[in-house]
């Protein structure tokens, strides 16, 4: 029986007087890639960043690898996005000014030690070898998402995240990304959470639970 | 990776980047210069004040019968201090009876060295006088040149009803000695009540030959503080060291009164005060405009910088997103303010050399030469600027949220 690597009880999230999540319970074993679907303001990248460690929340448990997310310090929580989690964002959130080798490289610095090799190597592995000197602003959206794919796993994170990651590419792109996403997580045999609000995408995870102002309303086990 | 990071960030923002270096500049440069001509300035304007007139006053010692010997004052410029001394004069004087034109008035005659020259074995010739040390004295005519010529005070002149041109008899103790006046000396003080005439002559007249009453000193000396009004007879032998080689007015004071025998030495309190009190005032006024430039330059490095943060607040989140903890993240911008902050140390001390010498040719009419420290100083200065205008734009940064920043 899989380990549980992402644990929940109760976790509520609230910003003033709204509830952006409700007392929320889930279970995710370790290796699952799973979809997080919901309309806009329906919880879902709210559940994104608290298991990320970017938000904390106003009341419940959260445990993820192991780690009590809400006994964590600035720096704590800092250390354990580093060290266990890899994300990847719709807008694709590259340093303008470095170029894709050198942002996957930055990732490496706030880990442990730059090794560009290494990040030669990962950006070959989503198939960018030959635009490692190009800066963001001279790569296409799926280029750049490819970079973030790398920069998302250089530290071999035990924890993928995604926020809409191909919601700003068309679907040639988006079905080539979820490839590459499928063939890595084979590969590394991470855990994969990702949001989304579309179905297609959906369909590459293991299992899909939906939320709705907050809630958890629905889960379904996918054929991928 | 930190040093690929600076560069292209550097490279990237050269405008921002620019901005923070000018503004750390100008304040190296402000602080560098004025911290430069502060301490010349101390100097020049020591040198200035000592026209107000001499700040020691040197009279005999109660025990060796009211004089002092003219043979001792070379000695003057042989002591520890002698180059603090910018000049003295001796003079000797008594209540006279003075008769010109059938008009006849009391008054005091004095004998005094005029402009002597004076040689010492040993050291730099010198010339020595009231001409030297009494500047403001306004003398319509000119000086004595030979031994029965005299100026007279104003006031004594107009009583005589004599001009420069005429003679004034002066009769002390019976003797008399004919002077040929020829300038009429104004001071705005009691010294227009007195005929000045060469020393040697006042002695043959007052049968005083190398005698002097007093000795009036003009010495370069550092304002007072609390040290230097410490009674020399209560401190320790480091404190009296200390004392005696600080050129306080009463360290100077003491050290022309052990070469000259017989003597006693005081300070004329109210012009050494006064000096004292402006040189103070002038350092402190330097000092809290150098302040002001800093806290101006370092204003505007943390106006410039809050506005760079703000442009790179998705940089900054995406960097915390990825596991940046707080002293990575300070290490950063940290890292990029200090080397900015160099740069702008040395170009600003560079600047700031140059305008201090400005300043003094234009103001003083001399060059000066800059003193070692000034250029730790000046990166230190860039430093306190940079990090004093780092502080806030920091805290912002490390306030930063990335969830806040980074979502949709």
């Amino acid at each position: 029986m899989a380990t549980t690597i992402i644990e929940t009880g109760g976790l509520t999230r609230s910003y003033g007087d709204i509830c952006a999540l409700k007392p929320l319970d889930l279970q995710v074993p370790e290796g699952e890639w799973l979809s997080v679907m919901g309309h806009s303001g329906s919880g879902k990248s709210t559940l994104m960043n608290l298991v990320g460690g970017l938000d904390r929340p106003s009341a419940g448990s959260l445990m993820v690898g192991g780690e009590d997310l809400l006994a964590l310090s600035e720096d704590g929580l800092a250390r354990f996005r580093r060290e266990f989690v890899g994300i990847i964002f719709q807008q694709h959130h590259l340093v303008p000014y470095l170029t894709a080798v050198e942002n996957v490289m930055l990732a490496q610095y706030f880990h442990s030690v730059p090794d560009e090799a290494e990040a030669r190597s990962a950006l070959e592995r989503v198939g960018l070898g030959h635009r490692l000197k190009n800066r963001p602003g001279e790569l296409s959206g799926g280029e750049q998402q490819r970079v973030c794919i790398a920069r998302a796993i250089i530290n071999s994170p035990k924890l993928l995240l995604g926020d809409e990651p191909t919601g700003n590419l068309d679907h040639k792109s988006t079905v080539m990304i979820m490839e590459l996403l499928k063939e890595l997580r084979a590969e590394e045999r991470f855990t994969v959470v990702m949001v989304t609000h579309n179905q297609e995408v959906a369909a590459w995870g293991d299992r899909t639970i939906y939320l709705d102002d907050g809630v958890l309303v629905r889960e379904e086990r996918t054929n991928s | 990776m930190l040093f690929r990071i600076l560069k292209n960030s550097f490279l990237k923002r050269p405008k921002a980047v620019l901005l923070i270096f000018l503004s750390i500049t100008m304040g190296a440069a402000v602080a560098t210069a004025f911290l430069g001509i502060s301490g010349e300035i101390s100097h020049k304007m020591a040198l200035e004040l000592r026209s107000y007139g001499a700040n020691i006053l040197l009279e005999p010692s109660a025990v060796e019968g009211g004089f002092l010997r003219e043979e001792d004052l070379p000695k003057i410029k042989t002591v520890f201090w002698k180059y603090n001394i910018t000049g003295f004069t001796p003079y000797l004087f008594s209540i006279a009876e003075f008769s010109a034109g059938g008009k006849k008035e009391r008054g005091v005659v004095s004998g005094t060295w005029f402009a002597k020259q004076l040689e010492v074995p040993g050291e730099d010739s010198s010339i020595q006088g009231i001409k030297g040390i009494a500047p403001w004295w306004e003398v319509q005519g000119r000086w004595p040149e030979d031994a029965a010529e005299a100026i007279i005070g104003a006031a004594l002149a107009k009583r005589l009803n004599v001009v420069a041109g005429g003679d004034v008899t002066t009769i002390v103790r019976g003797r008399s000695q004919q002077f040929r006046i020829v300038g009429v000396v104004t001071t705005g003080g009691y010294e227009e009540e007195q005929l000045f005439a060469p020393l040697v002559t006042v002695q043959s007249l007052l049968q005083l030959p190398g005698k002097v009453s007093r000795v009036l000193v003009s010495a370069l000396t550092v304002p007072m503080d609390d040290f230097g009004k410490k009674d020399p007879a209560t401190m320790s032998k480091d404190e009296y060291e200390k004392w005696y080689c600080t050129a306080y007015v009463t360290s100077v004071a003491k050290n022309v009164e052990e070469v000259m025998a017989g003597s006693r030495a005081k300070p004329i309190w109210q012009i050494a005060s006064a000096e004292g009190a402006l040189l103070k005032k002038l350092n402190s006024v330097m000092l809290l405009l150098t302040v002001l430039a800093l806290g101006a330059s370092a204003t505007a490095v943390s106006t410039s910088l809050m506005a760079s943060m703000a442009e790179r607040s998705p940089e900054i989140a995406l960097m915390k997103a990825v596991g940046a903890d707080r002293f990575q993240i300070s290490a950063i911008f940290v890292g990029e303010t200090l080397l900015i902050s160099m740069a702008g140390g040395v170009v600003g001390y560079l600047l700031g050399d140059q305008l201090a010498e400005v300043i003094s040719r234009t103001v003083f009419s001399s060059t000066i030469v800059s003193p070692l420290w000034l250029f730790p100083t000046a990166i230190i200065s860039a430093l306190s600027v940079a990090i004093a205008g780092s502080v806030v734009p920091l805290r912002r940064a490390l306030l930063i949220e990335p969830v806040r920043v980074l979502k949709g």
